[in-house]
């Protein structure tokens, strides 16, 4: 469930924040940008998910 | 190429596209003739704020806090999330005008998605700033 809702999350950041993406001048690279920053917010979410699990707090 | 670059729109409609781009999310881009853009932010922001109502989301309001416990006359995090979520423009009008996510706190919070509720309605009102920013460059002619 958190996974999912993480992941649909990223997925909607990831298509507005690469849409007002000012550097994107085609769909093309608006695609891999917003691609790359749904990537991000996954991966740096486990990332963050997989160091903080031991601290007891 | 000349017609490719981008223009400044006469202030009549850049005060229409600001003001609209906050009431109904990406119609602001379609008052600049960006369709495409316009239908992608409607259907992501009023998505996500619908995704964030159906999953027991709550519509959060300034509340007066505790004078024995706070500095301050509002409770600050009601504050911050307020205006996270009026962001939203209609979306959060309609919805407290509908009375959807105003069921009282404690009863709100007791459902298991509470939490993420609140966040898909937190981030659709904080996209909408950012598409309210992009209409506003658009239509200055700071972007295309």
């Amino acid at each position: 469930m958190h996974v999912l809702m993480m992941s649909m999350y990223a997925a909607m950041a990831a298509v507005v924040l690469s849409a007002v993406d000012p550097k994107s001048e085609t769909t093309r690279q608006r695609v891999i940008h917003g691609l790359k920053i749904f990537g991000s917010f996954l991966g740096i979410g486990l990332v963050l998910s997989w160091v903080l699990f031991p601290i007891p707090w | 190429m000349v017609f490719d670059e981008p223009r400044a729109y006469p202030g009549s409609i850049r005060t229409l596209a600001i003001a609209i781009a906050w009431l109904i999310p990406g119609a602001g881009h379609l008052v600049l003739g960006k369709r495409g853009r316009a239908l992608l932010f409607f259907v992501t922001i009023v998505g996500a704020f619908a995704l964030g109502l159906a999953l027991n989301g709550h519509l959060y309001w300034p509340t007066v806090a505790d004078p024995a416990s706070s500095y301050f006359h509002y409770d600050l995090i009601t504050v911050l999330w307020f205006f996270a979520q009026i962001g939203a423009g209609l979306c959060y009008v309609g919805s407290l005008v509908l009375g959807l996510g105003t069921s009282p706190i404690a009863q709100a919070a007791a459902a298991p998605t509470f939490e993420y509720g609140n966040t898909f309605m937190f981030l659709a009102g904080l996209l909408n700033y950012l598409v309210i920013h992009d209409a506003f460059d658009i239509a200055v002619g700071r972007k295309r």
